[in-house]
């Protein structure tokens, strides 16, 4: 991954740009353990459907759709705050 | 860093580049992609790409947990059917056959005793054909090494949490029948 910043060097606020990166850093890291945990989930699913025990296997769905819940709500609404004369793509 | 040695280091990433493109020049036709383009997968790509890995595993979760719950509650019809070759197994023998549908493979055994028994063959720990071993006088399920007793058809060691299908059989004049299928909880 790489990253245009063509901001940097006009606004000169550096320490704004590392909380940005610190930001994107935190919601690709959510992100990746958030995928882990589903593909537990997931794992798990089909062994307790194997095993005919339908009763975890709600609990389980729960889990799986709360967990895209919190990717959905990180996608949408836990970005980096924008700021004035910010471009370029992140 | 000296001038030389940053000039070196760009010039090693300029040649690097230069022979990797020359290297797969013979196949931009037929894979034609942007290198510049490919290095430049953005954050918002990536985030945007795992949002929608976690989307596929929520809707895998819930559709296999439906599909399972759905399959449970289906009360299925089974009709007798002759186990073609049955009759020709020798103790200690087995027989691979399907019950009650063409993909429901099952097996038979007939036992040191003479008499027969009959399971699903998918092991029930990830759905492995599982074999008879005559040596051992058991069912034997080669993925990840579960053991099933050939007269019950339950675990008798390994990981698969609970027995066989049981395939319930009926013998009329001399043939033999397979009359139903029963997926069985681990009880035993």
């Amino acid at each position: 991954m790489r990253q245009k910043n063509t901001s940097d060097h006009r606004t000169g606020s550096r320490p704004q740009t590392r909380g940005r990166t610190a930001v994107w850093q935190a919601r690709v890291s959510l992100l990746i353990m958030i995928n882990l945990a589903q593909m537990w989930i997931l794992s798990a699913a089909i062994e307790a459907a194997l095993a005919n025990e339908h009763k975890q296997l709600w609990p389980l769905v729960i889990a799986s759709v709360l967990c895209w819940a919190i990717a959905l709500s990180l996608i949408l609404w836990w970005k980096p705050s924008s700021r004035p004369g910010a471009s370029g793509r992140q | 860093m000296s001038s030389e040695k940053l000039k070196s280091s760009i010039d090693k990433v300029l040649r690097d580049e230069s022979d990797v493109r020359d290297a797969s020049s013979g196949y931009v036709r037929e894979f034609p992609y942007e290198r510049d383009d490919e290095a430049q997968v953005t954050r918002r790509e990536f985030c945007n790409f795992l949002f929608l890995t976690s989307t596929a595993f929520s809707v895998s979760t819930a559709a296999f947990a439906a599909k399972s719950a759905y399959d449970s509650r289906t009360e299925k019809q089974f009709y007798p059917a002759r186990v073609e070759g049955a009759g020709e197994l020798k103790p200690g023998e087995s027989l691979n056959f399907t019950y009650p549908g063409k993909e429901d493979t099952a097996i038979m055994v007939r036992n040191h005793d003479g008499t027969y028994r009959a399971f699903g063959q998918k092991c029930t720990h990830l759905s492995c054909p599982v074999h008879y071993s005559k040596a051992n006088d058991r069912l034997e399920c080669p993925c990840h090494e579960g053991g099933f007793d050939a007269r019950t058809g339950a675990v008798l060691y390994g990981p698969p949490p609970r027995p066989l299908d049981l395939i319930e059989l009926e013998i009329h004049n001399g043939e033999i029948f397979a009359t139903g299928r029963k997926v069985r909880g681990n009880e035993s």
